[in-house]
Formats: structure tokens, sequence, C-alpha cells
């Protein structure tokens, strides 16, 4: 048996109040993100497992604050913004935890596109991201490498429509905006995905 | 002389194209034999095991029979609860929505409960109420059209509710006038004898009440405006056809009461989970709770199962799997399925149902003569629900919203949003609704745990059906993996949202292991 990191806060819990009541469970996030945060196409709820522990803080902190997922067409955002909405910065340290104790698994490869086309489009992407998209703490940006592909998919088209990156406070989400001008189109967005792709093969 | 079959068949050829002759072939055949609900005749598990994930009605259905069998079976269940999509929500119930828990407020009494997943039952689902009958599930009529119901439209008559009888009634009759006066000014009346044509004149006029000469002057049928028992009763204004024709419920209004959701339609007493129950009082000792199933491997001597419960990942071994976790859960799971099954859970989209419901501090509604059924309204919260139970008791509680189709309109508002709107939306048709209703609850399937969906959705629109690719990838997921794994639940049939699907999806799954167990070479 393999133990699961122990979340004081985010265990099942009992409303003390009403010491009767049906406890509830915190622990959540893999209903949606899948088991031990595979991510999962079937909600589009993209991998946890391998995330780095301070995107993950990054995200689920603009989420709580509202910076992300609360334009009305970020479908997948919007969904994920309630269950952000009351964490508090203790529940998220032990939601980083939790998902540091997953182990990193490559997501499956849904996307086909033009890998040459897509490694001269991924070029501007290198300089943050990184030439193996291994990402880079410094720069703020994260491994895309072994994402969900449909997932980068959606996210460069919400940012390209200004579903997300468009928050005053959202500094990251800005730059991407900025940067996603570069794609033109849905082939564009497709082969420099696939070409993310071949870096995890 | 009495007309020929032949003959009776080649006139309704003649008027309704050869689609009716198969129809009334059928009709004019052996008289009806008795319904039949399906059943099983297993043969002996001898030992052998099963794991059922999901305690959905299919899973527990499953239990239940491969136990009676002999079957050595296990249920993991990844909620506090059973039961799934058929839930009742009473004074005291969790509700377990992603972002919006709430725990019921209602008080404390036998009639005070809300089906917020399944809540009808139509006669013709017959596995359904055999199991009903047999768990000892005790079963009351449900009342989904009441002519005396309100229907609401601000394009209606300046927003003002009109009673359902009043509105139809006049439907009908204009409509019934509209189609006496196309058999006359028509040759419409051509392939009818003079006999027949009178008859279908006769069902016209009778249809829309109207008056000697094919014209409709309003209905008693409507109600009275005053009188009517001591007095001579006072005949109300009619509608004009205009006005009728300002709201979409012109198209809707007279077909609630037809096809699935037609009489007769039954509840299980005092709540729908009764029936979950009743399975629970035969199988609740194999069941694990809060056990949510994070692995499925497919050997080809039997299923490892790995789930997570209390902090700890455990595993199970069976020799079979039967799986009724939604498709859209089981693509995040590790598994080792082949990839056209993977292609077809994925192709299979998830519904969005929405359901909302107040405790009602008097029964209000009973003083506009409302006993039951259902009030329709032009706005989003779209539907009120009166409840059977407890009538003439102090409270009651009604359902507030159900929007079946969309259901994203509310799930994505923040609860206070939503009790606002359905407020709002409720006392177009209520005066003071507002101040008559309290302890709201709201369900959004979309983000209830371990659900994140309402019914299966297989078909990519309404125009285009079943299409030849669905089908496959239906066959695909109805058929085992290896012989060892079966998906089931309402999401393995062509009729997703009736738990009668749910049922009858796992009778097909264990007839299947049943049939090629006892072909099995010994
Ligand atoms: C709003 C609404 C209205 C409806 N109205 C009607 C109606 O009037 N009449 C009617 O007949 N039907 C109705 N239905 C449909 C009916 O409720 C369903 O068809 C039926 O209950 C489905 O049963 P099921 O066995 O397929 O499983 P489900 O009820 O879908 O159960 C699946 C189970 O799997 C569990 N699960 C999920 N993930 C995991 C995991 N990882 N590990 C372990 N367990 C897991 C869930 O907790 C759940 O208990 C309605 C449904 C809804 C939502």
């Amino acid at each position: 048996m393999i133990r699961l990191a122990f979340i004081c806060l985010l265990c099942v819990a009992s409303l003390a109040s009403a010491a009767e009541r049906e406890p509830f469970d915190d622990r959540y996030c893999t209903t949606c993100h899948g088991a031990d945060g595979r991510g999962n196409e079937g909600v589009q709820a993209p991998r946890l497992a391998g995330m780095e522990p301070w995107y993950l803080k990054r995200q689920l902190e603009n989420y709580r604050d509202g910076i992300r997922g609360t334009h009305p067409d970020d479908i997948e955002g919007v969904a994920m913004q309630p269950m952000a909405a009351m964490l508090t910065d203790e529940s998220i340290q032990d939601i980083i935890e939790w998902v540091g104790g997953w182990n990193y698994v490559p997501a499956e490869h849904t996307i086909s596109g033009d890998i040459d086309a897509g490694r001269t489009l991924y070029q501007p992407c290198a300089t943050c991201h990184g030439a193996d998209a291994e990402g880079n703490e410094a720069l703020g940006a994260p491994a895309l490498a072994g994402q969900n592909d449909w997932y980068m998919v959606t996210q460069i088209r919400n940012f390209l429509a200004g579903y997300r990156g468009v928050h005053p406070q959202d500094v990251y989400g800005a730059q991407m905006r900025v940067m996603t001008t570069g794609l033109n189109g849905e082939n564009d967005i497709n082969n420099v995905v696939a070409y993310i792709n071949s870096l995890s093969d | 002389m009495p007309v020929s079959r032949r003959e009776f068949l080649n006139l309704l050829a003649a008027a309704g194209g050869a689609g009716a002759v198969v129809k009334a072939g059928a009709a004019l055949g052996i008289m009806p034999a008795d319904a039949a609900a399906s059943t099983l005749d297993l043969a002996a598990g001898n030992g052998r095991s099963a794991v059922i994930l999901g305690g959905g009605i299919s899973g527990l259905a499953t239990a239940y029979e491969l136990g009676k069998a002999g079957w050595d079976c296990t249920v993991l269940e990844a909620s506090h609860r059973c039961g799934g999509r058929i839930f009742t929500v009473r004074h005291g119930t969790l509700i377990d929505e992603l972002g919006n828990r709430q725990y019921c407020e209602f008080d404390d009494e036998p009639h005070m409960y809300f089906n917020a997943g399944a809540a009808r039952i139509p006669n013709t689902h017959r596995t359904l109420l055999s199991y009903c009958k047999e768990l000892g599930v005790e079963l009351e009529i449900f009342i989904n059209e009441n002519k005396t119901c309100w229907v609401q439209d601000d394009a209606l008559l300046g927003g003002k509710p009109v009673r359902n009888i009043e509105y139809t009634t006049h439907m009908r009759g204009f409509v019934a006038e509209l189609m006496a006066k196309a058999m006359h000014e028509s040759d419409m009346d051509e392939p009818f004898t003079e006999a027949e044509a009178e008859t279908l004149l006769g069902m016209i006029r009778s249809f829309g009440d109207l008056s000697e000469d094919n014209v409709y002057r309003g209905s008693f049928n409507a109600g009275f405006a005053s009188g009517g028992f001591l007095n001579e009763g006072v005949q109300k204004d009619i509608i004009a056809f205009r006005d009728l024709l300002k709201t979409p419920f012109a198209m809707t209004l007279l077909r609630t009461n037809e096809g699935e959701t037609g009489p007769i339609l039954l509840q299980a007493r005092g709540g729908m989970d009764r029936i979950t129950e009743g399975f629970l009082r035969q199988v609740g000792d194999r069941v694990s709770y809060r056990a949510m199933v994070a692995s499925i491997q497919v050997r080809d001597d039997g299923v490892e199962v790995a789930y997570d419960q209390d902090g700890a990942r455990r595993q199970i071994r069976a020799d079979y799997c039967f799986n009724c976790i939604p498709t859209h859960l089981v693509t995040g799971l590790d598994h080792n399925f082949p990839a056209h099954y993977v292609r077809a859970l994925k192709f299979v989209l998830r519904g969005e149902a929405y359901k909302a419901a107040f405790q009602a501090k008097e029964r209000f509604w009973e003083k506009q003569d409302i006993y039951g059924g259902i009030s329709w309204m032009n706005n989003r919260s779209q539907q009120i629900w009166y409840p059977v139970a407890g009538i003439h008791q102090q409270k009651g509680v009604i359902l507030a919203a159900y929007d079946y189709g969309g259901g994203m309109y509310h799930t994505r508002m923040t609860q206070q949003e939503r009790v606002e709107a359905h407020l709002a939306d409720g006392e177009k048709v209520h005066r003071d609704y507002r101040n008559l209703v309290e302890k709201p609850v709201t369900v959004g399937w979309h983000r209830m745990n371990h659900m994140l969906g309402c019914s299966a959705r297989w078909r990519r629109s309404f125009r285009e059906g079943w299409t030849g690719e669905t089908e496959d990838h239906y066959r695909t997921l109805q058929a085992p993996v290896n012989g060892r794994h079966y998906l089931i639940g309402d999401q393995v049939s062509m009729r997703s949202a009736w738990m009668e699907s749910a049922l009858l999806s796992a009778h097909w799954a264990m007839n299947d292991l049943d049939r090629r167990l006892r072909n099995a070479p010994a």
C-alpha cells in the first residue's frame, strides 16, 4: 500500500457546530484532474502530477483571487475558479504537498501537427519555457513538455481571445498574450503543440 | 358488410403512406402479451468474484443479482452515499457540489424532500417497477401534467400567468377551427369516404370544442369565470389566437404529457432514494464507501482495481468487473483499456442538468387549486413542481428550477445568484413567492462530486440522431474488455437519463457474461 500524503486541513472534515452532520471530504482535486492528478480529457482538466510547486501556487492564488477563471468564455477556468475560491494559504500549501507526491507521467498525445513548422514557431517560446520545454522558474515559465496537449491548445486559444491574461495583476498572463500573437490560426497552434509533444517522446 | 383487414390497410395506406401500414399491421396482429420485465437466470457463481465500481443503481442491481446467484461481490463507491444520480435531498442531507457545498435545512418531516436527480418512473419501465416490487419499495402516483398549473411568459398578456388549461383549450380550439376550414376548402377529405370524413370532422370539432358551424367561441374546458355549481357557469374570456402565438409554449405545451413523461408516472413514496435503500437492504454489507477507484487493470485471469480510502491506496482483485463510473471520469483513471475503447469513452459527452428547490412555509399553490404538477415559465428557471407528498399539510417542498437540456447558466452562478434568479423568476407566477419560500437548495450536476455531469450524451445533434459512428462506439463500450470488464449504467444504452436503461444495461452485461461462462469449455 502506498501512503498518500496526509493532509490535515484537506482530509475528511466535520463541522464542529453540527457534529451529527455527514462529514465531507475536501480532497476532491482528483475528481476532475484524474487519478494521481494525471489529467482527464473527459472533463478537460489538466495534468497536475509533475507540475512545479511554484507554478501550481501561482495559479491557485490567481484563481482564488479572481485573476484567472473569471471570463465567462473561459469555460474550464470558470469551472475551476469556485474550487479555489475557498482555499486558504495553508490549504494551498497542503495541496502543493499532496500533488508533489504524485509521479510525473507524461500525458498521452492526442494532437497531430507539422512538427517542423512547430519547431520554428516554438523558438520565441523557448526563451522562457526552455529549449526542451522544461520550464524556467526564474522567469516564471512552467514546463510544457508532458502537459496535456488539448489543455495547451485551449490555453493558447484563451490567451489569444483574451479569456486569460487580461487581469491587470496577471503579469505573466499579459506576457503570454503578447507571445501568442505570433501564432496565426488553428494550424499554427496545433503545430507548435505537436512540436512540444515531440519533446517528451 | 364489415371492412376486411386488407381493405382497411389499403385505406390507411392511401391516407397515410406505407408507414401507417406497418404500424397498423402490428396493431391488428395478435392480442398484446403481458408486459414483461427483463429477468435474469444466472448460473451458480461457484465462488466467482466480481468487483463493482460505483454504487449507482446499475452497480447495486448487479451486486444484488450476482449475489443471489452465489457470487462474491464488492461494491466500491467513491462518495459517502450510494445512488449516484438517484439523489433525494431532505433534512441534513449533504449536497456535495464542488465549490458549493450545502447542507439541506428543510424541516425534518417525511414529506419534506426533493428528488434532485431521478424523479419520475414511467409505467412502462417494467424492470425498475419489478425491482420496486421485489425490494418492497412503496410507490405512489406522480403528477407531471396538471392543467390547473400556470404558464407564464413575459410576452404573453403582459406577463400575467395563465392557467395551462386556458392556454391549451384555446390553442386546441383555434387549431381545430383551422383544420375544419381546411377540410372544407380543399380536397383534404378526398381520400376518405363520406362516413370517414364525417368522423374526422367530428373528431376535430370535439378536439377543439367547436360550435356547430365549426367556429371556436371559447369553451368551458378552460374553466369558469364564475358560477358552475349552483349558478350557471360563465365562460372565461378567450385569449386571442395572436396572443397565444406570442410564446414558444405554443410549440411545447400540448406535448408535455406525451411520450415518456405522459401518464402514468410513479415515484417512490418518501423519496426516490427509497429505491437505493431497497437494494442496500439486500447488498449493503457488500458496499465500501469513500472508496475512490484510481486504477483498473484488466488481466487475462481477472481484473485488478486500486482505490483510495482513508488516506491509503488499496488493492482488490476479482474475476470480473462491472463499472458504472461515468465515462468522462473513467478517462481520468489509470487503466489498460485498448485504444478503440478509450476513443469510444472520449466520444461520449456529459450532460448538464440543474435543479433547485425551496421549502415553502405554506402550501400556497393549494389555495390556487393546484395539487401536484408543473407550472411552466419562459425564463431560465423554467419549471415549478408542486409536490404530491403531504397534501394539505402546513409546508411542502417545491422544485424552483429545472433545466434539463442546458443547466450551465445557473451552474456558473454563485449560490446567492442562483437563489435570487429563482426568486425573481418564481414571483412572476406566484405573488409574494419571495416571502413564502425559504431554505433553498441547488444542485448543478456538472459540479457534483464524483459525477461531474448529468447523463451521457451520445448524439451530436438531435437532428442527426444516432449515426453509424455513434453506434460503433456504443457497441464498443457495451462489449466487455478482454471478457473481464463490463461498462454499465444508462451511459451504455441508447436512451440515457433513465433508471430503466441503467438496469437494462446491467442485465445485458450479466446475461452476456452468463452466456459466455455457460458456453466455456469446463
Ligand atoms: C436531474 C436528473 C433527472 C433525472 N430524472 C430521471 C427520471 O425522472 N427518471 C429516471 O428513470 N431517471 C432519471 N434520471 C436518470 C437516472 O438518475 C440515471 O439514469 C441513473 O440513476 C443512473 O444510474 P447508473 O447506475 O448509471 O449510475 P450513476 O447514478 O451515474 O452512479 C455512478 C456512481 O459511480 C460513483 N463513482 C464515480 N467515480 C467513482 C470512482 N472513481 N470510484 C468509485 N465510484 C465512483 C458515483 O459516486 C456514483 O455513485 C435523472 C438524472 C438526473 C441527473
